[in-house]
């Protein structure tokens, strides 16, 4: 009953949060500079053109009337259009969701793959040399602007050494796109070369994008995992003579699981906001690549729209993770 | 006193604190320290792009620029950036969460909900579109990263309030008369103290990142200003035979933050003595 | 394991064509991306790849100096008041779909651009209005203009023939198939549409039946790419991934691609005027003396031999220099001394009090902020302060659209649009194109009865004597900074032959170059 009870109030909230969270953006992109309508109209337009554009795309209305028809169009999911490309914003970043999704997995891949082991490592053996020298590196980790990390990873690896692809998600144009995830795409098409090509494209934004998020993941596994060895169940366990490796794969393990599990919303959101800067690097063709481009061209609208799509997929793996974790961890409900 | 003795005590903690000294130092000595200060608006075109030497460090930069004295006056920029946006950040988010905290109900409820409201995107998300849309300048980043960063404080300071204020020395205070304003700011506020330290220092670290991120973008200070992260993407073009040019700017970054991280680690285990005993 | 085995096979079995043994192939790394592949919505250079392979237009320009070919249409008359353009248009010409294009298909095209008002047809307005295009037969076009207009021939070639009976049948709510023309072709060109994907590029696949027919030698297939970053569009040209980029790349990204031996320059004289665009109406800048210390404080020579180390020409003028109607007139230089004496008569004048004045630069070019920070530099020598402000293309140009919002200066290249005189020193300076195209706010009557007088008369050697004059008015009266014309260095991989540059377009019309193994 409290798990319900907990995953209603949580619910109940996603709408005005989203409520809110289209009000903020939507008034703060509305200071804007510029006249959308003179972008939309183009260079050479004279000023009669400009106008019958702005009575056209709603701008000589009042504010609040403009909020309102956006909340009205949110409502059925229309972003409105782009203003530099005409095109439905909703369908661009739906089209591209995919890449930034296949690519955040990736790295969420990475970094648990890294993050677990070593964490469990550093816990184990604590205070040792290989404790202090990952903590050393997973506080510097923290410490790599993402976007340089993979522009030197960039120069190295694929200018230098001519090791991994320059940029983008695949070398020709890839499988028919039935779910947009490449890797997924390649293997119902039988498309091995696909799927390695895809792979190997994927190292390096993935890799980079991971490293941070690989190091909150040591920290957070040590701590969990020190806690439990600290444990009196464990302590007991150990003086009654069981082996130290099945204590660990018996009892720590699936602790250490539980605090990963809590960091995936965590993660998450910081793999995804990484996402933009580390997109645009490797000409990555996701959300964040669309959404510098919108940045270049003052498309106010397109980033407004970016906003909240990143906000829903935000807001819902929070609640996502919250819902798994009353299942796993049953102490949230007491 | 005895905070000072432990920081110095841990190896890393005192590192991270001597990065930060070393950089405030230098910003406030760069235009005596460093060899070419005329170099952050004088050009010598002739000495494009040239590799470090004697002479020049860190190599020239486009417009034959001295990297290195640039980006001792970077660290003038950077510092001010995070300094001011955390600063605004903690003086908006701290009254907000002691007040939603104490007060609880409807408007703590309310006060509470903005800030998740802010939370729901990550942050440099929310700091590109209105960064973006105030147009790019030192100060609207600052003011993108403060608007951006303030519901940190607040959930911070509004769970530590929540337990705080149930405690019997809180109850003893209000059972002698203390007004409201007294308690909130006598007894609880010196309580969460420790808690806004740590998260400072780490906050620090963070901006800095966010900050020069959105100067890679564009959205920072216009040219010729030495910032770091607007740096780095000039440095982009020039790639991989002007490797200085992009290197010394992202080394710094790093430096940097890796301070205001080792800091804030070891505040976090010399003043918060529950996750000491975890994370030891 | 036999069946993984088995489609590993048939999958490489399938996928050698795309690595470039059967078939010849071109791939393009573009600076932006391919968000339309309307062709009557945009007009500008960085997606002309689009307009140029998947569509025709009447006339076409090609070569350098560029000159105009009879295309879709075999010749044309124009009546004796000069208001009436007649064309005949080729009878074999058919569109991707197999159907033969008509008379009715250039006049529904015509309306199209007009209606749309976008793209080239904010400039075709002021000549022609809608209705006034009309079908003698099917294969006769009549244009009935305004006034009489010495640039219209100039501007044919951008009214590219679309496919009437597909648009008309994909309008939504008489949208005249934007919705539809946003994402499919519906054109005569030498390509047509394989795939598209906005978020990456297109591949056009070579349309065989196309009227002009083709040479021995060809590219089966083209493909533009969207890579934004310049460093990433070179060393995937020098890697291979690529086999051409845009041609206006900085004088460091052009050494570099020299030297290596599977890259060629193709190095040619274009006509896309760099300057700065000066604020004429705002105090101080509408002071002549003012301008004068403006103009001679700009370090010309520093910018074109050691930040563009000797790849462009210097252009004294707004007009190309290569271009008929260019005045012989040596160029300002630079020379504190003197800018120094012209701010002391301005100074005398109106006082010792001088603002800060703000450059605005365009985000993402480099050239643009290393202009302003050089520009920058040179003032605080005369003790003028300047703020620089960066901000995205968009941003910029709907600013400089507005007088009361245009920053006092403002770096930018005047690209060629049509090859007339007028696309430079007339936009630019004329009063009709204020404040739109003319950003400067330079009103002078003189200058406008000529510049006025050169757009209705067609004896070339009169015009070209009108635009001389203008242009050298304009100089006198220090209007903006005039630095450089472009040299285009179109980079492509060195097999690649027979690129057909021509200024209009970049050499991103595909359909005469090929590969030479």
């Amino acid at each position: 009953m409290r798990r319900l009870e907990i995953i209603l109030s949580r619910l109940v909230w996603f709408i005005p949060t989203l409520f809110g969270l289209v009000f903020v953006v939507f008034f703060i992109s509305n200071v804007i500079p510029t006249d959308p309508a003179r972008i939309v109209a183009g260079e050479n337009a004279t000023e009669v053109q400009v106008q019958a554009l702005r009575v056209e795309m709603g701008l000589d209305q009042p504010l609040y009337v403009q909020f309102t028809r956006y909340i009205a169009d949110l409502a059925t999911g229309d972003l409105g259009k782009s203003l530099y490309t005409q095109r439905a914003i909703s369908d661009d970043l739906l089209h591209r969701l995919p890449a930034t999704l296949e690519l955040t997995f990736a790295a969420m891949i990475i970094s648990i793959g890294i993050g677990v082991p070593f964490g469990v490592i550093s816990a184990v053996k604590r205070n040792s040399f290989v404790d202090q020298t990952l903590r050393v590196l997973s506080v510097s980790g923290l410490a790599v602007a993402s976007f340089w990390l993979a522009m030197e990873l960039q120069m190295y690896f694929s200018t230098k050494l001519g090791w991994t692809p320059l940029n983008g998600r695949i070398g020709g144009w890839g499988p028919d796109e039935i779910t947009g995830f490449y890797v997924i795409d390649s293997i119902l098409a039988g498309d091995w070369e696909s799927l390695w090509d895809t792979i190997v494209h994927m190292l390096l934004p993935a890799t980079t994008l991971a490293l941070p998020a690989a190091a909150t993941l040591v920290r957070f596994t040590r701590a969990g995992v020190l806690e439990v060895i600290n444990s009196n169940f464990v302590l007991y366990e150990r003086a009654m003579g069981f082996p130290t490796p099945l204590i660990i794969w018996k009892y720590v393990l699936r602790n250490a699981l539980i605090s990963t599990v809590t960091q995936i919303g965590l993660i998450f959101g910081a793999l995804f906001s990484g996402a933009v800067v580390v997109e645009a690097v490797f000409d990555w063709p996701g959300l964040g690549t669309y959404a510098v481009q919108s940045i270049l061209q003052s498309d106010t609208k397109a980033i407004l729209g970016f906003s909240i799509v990143v906000g829903v997929v935000f807001i819902g793996v929070n609640l996502l993770v919250d819902i798994i974790h009353t299942f796993i961890d049953p102490r949230t409900i007491q | 006193m005895n905070v000072l003795k432990q920081l110095l005590s841990d190896r890393a903690a005192s590192l991270g604190a001597a990065i930060i000294l070393g950089l405030v130092l230098i910003a406030i000595l760069a235009p005596w320290i460093a060899p070419y200060p005329e170099d952050v608006t004088a050009f010598h075109l002739s000495e494009r792009l040239q590799p470090p030497s004697a002479e020049h460090l860190f190599g020239t930069d486009r417009m034959g620029s001295d990297v290195f004295s640039r980006i001792l006056f970077g660290a003038r920029i950077t510092i001010s950036i995070a300094v001011i946006a955390v600063g605004v950040s903690v003086v908006i988010g701290v009254p907000i969460g002691l007040v939603a905290g104490y007060y609880g109900g409807f408007g703590g409820g309310f006060l509470m909900r903005t800030s998740d409201v802010f939370l729901a995107v990550p942050q440099i998300v929310l700091a590109i579109a209105i960064a973006q849309t105030l147009g790019p300048s030192v100060e609207n980043v600052i003011l993108a990263l403060s608007l951006t960063y303030w519901p940190f404080w607040a959930r911070l300071v509004y769970a530590e309030t929540n337990t705080l204020k149930k405690q019997t020395f809180v109850e003893a205070a209000k059972a002698l008369g203390a007004s409201d304003y007294r308690v909130m700011v006598l007894h609880i506020l010196p309580n969460t103290a420790s808690a806004i330290i740590v998260r400072t220092s780490i906050g620090m670290g963070a901006t800095i990142l966010t900050a020069a991120a959105l100067g890679f973008l564009g959205l920072g200070a216009p040219p010729p200003t030495p910032e770091w992260g607007r740096t780095i993407s000039e440095a982009r073009e020039y790639l991989p035979e002007a490797w200085w040019y992009a290197a010394a700017p992202g080394l710094a970054i790093f430096l940097v933050v890796m301070g205001f991280n080792l800091l804030g680690d070891g505040l976090r285990d010399i003043l918060d003595p529950k996750l000491r005993k975890g994370s030891r | 394991m036999k069946p993984t085995i088995l489609a590993l096979c048939s999958a490489l079995a399938l996928a050698s064509p795309t690595l470039g043994v059967a078939q010849d192939r071109y791939v393009h790394a573009n600076n932006s991306g391919y968000d339309t592949l309307d062709p009557h919505t945009v007009f500008d250079v960085a997606r002309v790849a689009t307009r140029l392979n998947f569509y025709d237009g009447l006339y076409r320009w090609v070569d350098n100096p560029p000159k105009l070919i009879p295309w879709l249409a075999k010749d044309h008359t124009v009546s004796e008041d000069g208001l009436t353009w007649t064309f005949n248009l080729r009878d074999d010409v058919t569109f991707h779909d197999g159907s033969l294009m008509t008379a009715q298909d250039v006049v529904y095209s015509t309306e199209r651009l007009l209606a749309l008002k976008r793209g080239a047809g904010s400039l075709l307005l002021p000549m022609i209005d809608p209705g006034q295009t009309v079908a003698l037969d099917d294969k006769t076009v009549a244009f009935t203009l305004k006034e009489p207009s010495a640039i219209f021939a100039s501007l044919v070639p951008n009214i590219l023939i679309v496919n009437s009976k597909v648009v008309q049948e994909n309008e939504v709510d008489g949208d005249m198939g934007q919705k539809y023309m946003i994402d499919h072709i519906a054109g005569t060109g030498s390509y047509t549409l394989k795939r598209y994907d906005p978020a990456r590029g297109f591949v056009g696949e070579r349309y065989a039946e196309h009227f002009a027919g083709w040479g021995e030698k060809y590219f089966d297939e083209i493909e533009f790419r969207t890579v934004l970053e310049t460093n990433t569009r070179i060393q995937g040209l020098m890697r291979g991934d690529y086999q051409g980029l845009d041609g206006y790349l900085a004088p460091d990204q052009v050494e570099r691609l020299r030297s290596d031996e599977d890259v060629q320059i193709n190095e040619q004289e274009s006509m896309r005027v760099y300057h700065i665009a000066m604020h004429n109406g705002r105090a101080p800048l509408d002071d002549k003396n003012f301008r004068m210390a403006m103009v001679h404080a700009f370090d010309y020579d520093g910018y074109i031999n050691e930040i563009m180390q000797g790849t462009v020409a210097r252009n004294p003028t707004i007009v190309p220099g290569n271009l008929w109607g260019a005045p012989d007139v040596p160029g300002y230089t630079y020379d504190l001394v003197k800018a120094k004496e012209y701010l002391d008569a301005y100074k005398a004048e109106h006082g010792d009090e001088i603002r800060t004045l703000k450059i605005g630069t365009l985000a993402g070019f480099s050239e643009t902020e290393q202009t302003a920070a050089l520009m920058q530099n040179g003032l605080a020598q005369l003790g003028i302060n300047v703020e620089i402000e960066s901000s995205p293309w968009p941003v910029i140009s709907s600013n400089m659209q507005n007088p009361e919002t245009m920053p006092d200066m403002v770096p930018y290249w005047k690209s060629t649009y049509y090859v007339d005189p007028n696309n430079w020193v007339g936009e630019l300076y004329a009063k009709r194109y204020a404040p739109t195209r003319n950003v400067s706010s330079y009103m002078n009557n003189e200058v406008d009865a000529l510049l006025e007088e050169a757009l209705v008369i067609t004896d070339q050697d009169a015009r070209e004597k009108l635009y001389k004059e203008a242009t050298k008015e304009i100089y006198d009266d220090a209007a903006g900074i005039w630095i450089y014309n472009t040299k285009w260095f179109g980079p492509y991989a060195s097999n690649v032959k027979n690129v057909r540059f021509c200024p209009v377009g970049n050499g991103q019309d595909m359909r005469w170059a090929y590969l030479e193994n």
